[in-house]
């Protein structure tokens, strides 16, 4: 019992010891971050970043992350309390961003100014989504809309003609046959209803999403668990899907299709380093490192579309970035034409108790699977 | 019956030293620590608001709630419903392979074994494949009779029931394996010589004697039922306490949705705790069996009901084996979907596993070998102090090794998390910061395992050996090295290698408390899914049956029949 006792001591201050070293280098030899946006994308970033710090400083940095959901994510690091366990919080609405700077949770960014300027302040109409924090805690790193992925196969089956907009869903002869994760547990469905209240206003917007939970055949305990099931054949739609999520499945060898309507929310999935953050220099670099080209073409491959008008979706014919293109209807870059976007930040975090609870009573509780 | 012929030496007793005194100082501080703080925290936080008052608010809220109710319910019933599944098929395997004898006896007994090795989340997923919307019968069912509007044989709270089912049969036919065998023949056929046959002779010596064996096994399928969370939620079912526990935890933002899920987490392990003592009271008269394997007669079948016993267990076995056809294909099929097999195959999903990331392969041994040799190190001990001494607090002792049992994974684990999130002495973290908590986890959750085995193996050494050895001079640690450890050996292995293969198989507890970096295969299974990587949770998976079988096998050779012991 003794030795074993001694052996965990030393065992934990080896641990405590390795988080310590390197105060010269030009970055520290790690980095960690925690994230909604799935392992398809975070990997990606992470390697492309390792390998570029390997040419660039010579420094081998061991990365590496903590997949969570928004809200897991940020509650983890309200429970730091400004002791992090990870450097960097990436992804999810930019408000959740400013509730973390206002309890002092978030350090500055100061990144290069060409990077910061080379980023518009916000983008679309009538409401405009803010792509950087003005006071220069989080900056957003790729755009990404969460809207419908189908099954074209299955449709054809089902004798459901291709989904365009919305009211698509609402097909009688979908009756069973649309997935969705409930907005009590997942970021983008909660967007998604907010931009069907929104549109459709209150009360409509209820008897809607009313009117889509009797088509829904699976409330899916993940978000990302939506394009899995329609890739698959399971559900033959899927709704509040982000684009990279079923890019990665249709990438997986999966015949499945991505649109986004009207007014689908876009986000900028927003990238901060927390308040005291073992790995400050590295943390930095890699934002920086995300917003140069070589940085956003990892975005541009993977579905997602660049955060500053300066590149576009582009590649060889047949490249990954050319599927990307097609698979999302033709989209290149949110810059190009308008964006109509409808969905309001302050709106929504005043709403946000009241429509997860509402949803919990109203849908939730008396929903049968048809 | 098991004190037959001891000779009770009250001297040796009285004859303590310090170091002995001082190690089950150890002990008990190890549990009180790791087991009953951070379950005393859980409870804490359940009867206090965000303030830290002490209220029933919270309990309150939970009866008023018709949604958590409903989950209750719904979870109470599910538990029942899968004992009595369980039992009526975990029954009949077990009669068949102990009392029968039939082409494929010993081929089916090793089968048996399988199902309760198919890895969480992945054993549920590989079922949807098969036997989802849009699974392989589905798909053959519209190919061949072009039915169209697929069979739901798997999303909702039946599909639950199939699937537990399927997986937990073994334990109950385990356990009655284990104690049809411990049954003497000499009392059956006294009970033949004064007239009971059939029906009589199984209802007053049969039933009686396998009764404490089922009933422990029946009490770990109600409370594995009652605490997976990650079936139901794959099968789209919400409406249950264990789900509603983890969706309520996982979501941070919501501080009063949180604290309702550690109130549920509270809720789970106070039944848990209740059925525990209810089941106790059967299980306290086991020693009616003998300690020896009698030798068995079995009866040999007429070759009619020979192929009914062999289409029953055949059939039985298909269906369990189906997740591991699902999962095996779905490793290695790429964009499958929609045709009854994969199109398509590949290793890139493997290849990704085990050579681009061998950390999860890498830590899953670590920490399950370290949780081991923690296991050993505080459960032979425990296992002594219970089959050897009078010491006070030997009945608690066992209380709390048996709770462990009942406690439910998911609420262990969070247990942890708010019990060690705040900075230790002279260090900047917590201890949930560094990664041994994983392993001490383990530990405390598989530690009943090595306690069982050592002490049933201690009880099989009769004490007049040791004392032989005494007589002769041979006397404390002597005689504990050259007598009692050659013969308890096995069974500390045994015990051991259990603790280890399901240590490797344990997700809920460890999913609360990995980070970064310590992720092992069943952390990498659900971190895969919940990415949208069903290939690689799926090729993870099938590493985890490999090395769960093998660690069977091993297991069987050494343990033989002995294996059911281990769950009651």
């Amino acid at each position: 019992m003794k030795r074993l006792g001694v052996l965990a001591l030393a065992v934990l201050s080896v641990a405590g010891a390795a988080g310590g070293a390197s105060a010269q280098a030009p970055i520290e030899s790690e980095l960690a971050l925690i994230t909604p946006v799935s392992k398809f994308i975070h990997d990606a970033a992470l390697k492309a970043f390792a390998d570029y710090a390997k040419e660039r400083w010579g420094v081998a940095v061991k990365v590496s992350a903590i997949p969570a959901g928004t809200p897991v994510a940020y509650g983890r690091v309200v429970e730091w309390k400004g002791r992090p366990e990870v450097d960097i919080f990436w992804g999810g609405e930019s408000a959740l961003f400013e509730k973390l700077a206002e309890q002092r949770l978030l350090a500055k960014l100061e990144l290069a100014a060409e990077l910061w300027d080379s980023i518009p302040a916000s983008l679309g109409k009538p409401r405009p989504i803010p792509l950087k924090d003005k006071d220069g805690f989080w900056v957003g790193t790729a755009l990404e809309p969460y809207g419908l992925v189908y099954h074209p196969k299955k449709l054809q089956r089902l004798g459901v003609p291709e989904l365009r907009e919305w009211d698509d869903l609402l097909h009688p002869k979908l009756r069973g046959e649309v997935a969705q994760c409930a907005p009590t547990r997942s970021s983008s469905s909660n967007a998604t209803y907010e931009v069907i209240l929104s549109m459709l206003g209150e009360e409509k917007g209820w008897d809607w999403l009313k009117k889509l939970a009797q088509n829904t055949g699976h409330f899916t305990a993940r978000s990302r668990d939506v394009p899995t099931v329609v890739a698959k054949g399971e559900y033959a739609a899927g709704f509040a899907v982000p684009s990279y999520m079923a890019f990665e499945e249709k990438l997986a060898g999966f015949d499945l299709k991505f649109v986004a309507p009207r007014n689908a929310f876009v986000t900028p999935e927003p990238m901060a380093i927390l308040a005291g953050a073992r790995n400050p220099r590295a943390a930095r670099a890699f934002i920086e490192f995300l917003l140069t080209e070589r940085g956003q073409k990892v975005f541009m491959e993977r579905g997602l579309f660049p955060i500053t008008p300066k590149y576009k979706v582009q590649g060889a014919p047949g490249s990954t970035a050319e599927m990307a293109v097609e698979f999302t209807g033709g989209v290149r870059s949110y810059f190009a034409g308008d964006v109509s976007n409808v969905y309001d930040e302050a709106a929504a975090q005043k709403r946000s108790d009241g429509l997860k609870t509402k949803f919990r009573s109203e849908i939730e509780a008396v929903w049968k699977k048809p | 019956m098991t004190d037959t012929g001891a000779v009770r030496r009250p001297a040796r007793a009285r004859r303590r030293s310090l170091p002995p005194v001082l190690g089950v100082a150890a002990i008990w501080l190890f549990l009180l620590l790791f087991l009953v703080y951070p379950l005393l925290r859980i409870f804490y936080d359940a009867f206090s608001d965000e303030a830290g008052r002490l209220t029933l608010a919270n309990f309150v809220e939970f009866a008023r709630d018709p949604f958590y109710v409903r989950s209750l319910v719904n979870s109470l019933v599910l538990g029942l419903g899968t004992v009595a599944a369980t039992s009526i098929v975990g029954f009949a395997v077990a009669f068949l392979l102990v009392r029968c004898d039939f082409i494929g006896r010993n081929l089916f007994s090793y089968l048996t074994l399988i199902p309760i090795i198919s890895p969480p989340l992945v054993g549920v997923l590989g079922f949807t494949f098969i036997m989802g919307r849009a699974g392989t019968v589905n798909v053959l069912l519209d190919d061949w009779f072009g039915l169209a509007k697929p069979i739901n044989f798997v999303y909702g709270i039946h599909g639950v029931l199939l699937v537990e089912t399927l997986h937990l049969f073994p334990m109950i036919t385990l356990n009655v394996v284990d104690a049809l065998a411990k049954i003497d023949p000499a009392l059956e056929e006294a009970a033949e010589s004064v007239g009971a046959r059939g029906l009589t002779k199984w209802r007053t010596i049969t039933l009686p004697l396998t009764t404490p064996g089922y009933v422990a096994g029946a009490l770990l399928v109600f409370i594995w039922t009652f605490s997976d969370f990650a079936t139901p939620l794959v099968l789209g079912v919400h409406d249950l306490l264990a789900a509603q526990a983890y969706l309520n935890i996982v979501q941070f933002v919501d501080r009063r949705i949180f604290r309702m899920g550690i109130v549920i987490s509270a809720l789970m392990v106070a039944l848990a705790i209740v059925f525990l003592v209810a089941a106790r009271r059967y299980v306290a008269i086991k020693d009616y069996s003998s300690l020896s394997y009698g030798r068995l007669a079995r009866v040999r079948l007429s070759p009619l009901r020979q192929s009914a016993a062999v289409a029953f267990l055949t059939l039985v076995m298909l269906l369990s084996f189906i997740p591991y056809l699902g999962v095996v294909l779905a490793s290695v099929g790429k964009g499958w979907s929609l045709t009854p097999v994969p199109v398509r195959y590949t290793l890139q999903y493997f290849e990704r596993v085990i050579v681009e990331t061998p950390k999860y392969i890498v830590n899953s041994l670590l920490y399950a070998g370290l949780a081991v040799v923690l296991c050993i190190v505080v459960g032979v001990p425990i296992a002594w102090i219970l089959a050897r001494t009078r010491l006070a607090g030997r009945d608690a002792l066992d209380g709390l090794n048996t709770l462990t049992l009942a406690v439910p994974g998911t609420a262990i684990g969070i247990a942890y998390v708010r019990a060690f999130h705040f900075d230790l002495p002279w260090l900047q973290y917590g201890l949930t910061s560094f990664w041994v908590v994983l392993p001490l986890v383990l530990a405390i959750r598989r530690l009943p395992y090595t306690v069982r085995g050592s002490y049933a193996s201690l009880l099989l050494v009769h004490r007049s050996m040791e004392d032989a050895a005494a007589s002769v001079g041979a006397t404390g640690g002597r005689a504990f090295r050259d007598i009692t450890l050659p013969l308890i050996w096995r069974g500390v292995l045994v015990g051991s290698l259990f603790s280890f293969m399901t240590s490797l198989q344990e997700a809920s507890a460890v999913l609360f408390l990995s980070l970064g970096g310590w992720e092992t295969i069943t952390v990498g299974i659900f971190s895969f899914y919940i990415a949208g990587s069903a290939n690689e949770a799926a090729a993870l998976g099938v590493i985890l049956i490999v090395v769960a079988t093998l660690s069977l096998v091993l297991i069987n050779r050494i343990a033989g029949a002995r294996m059911g012991g281990m769950f009651g």
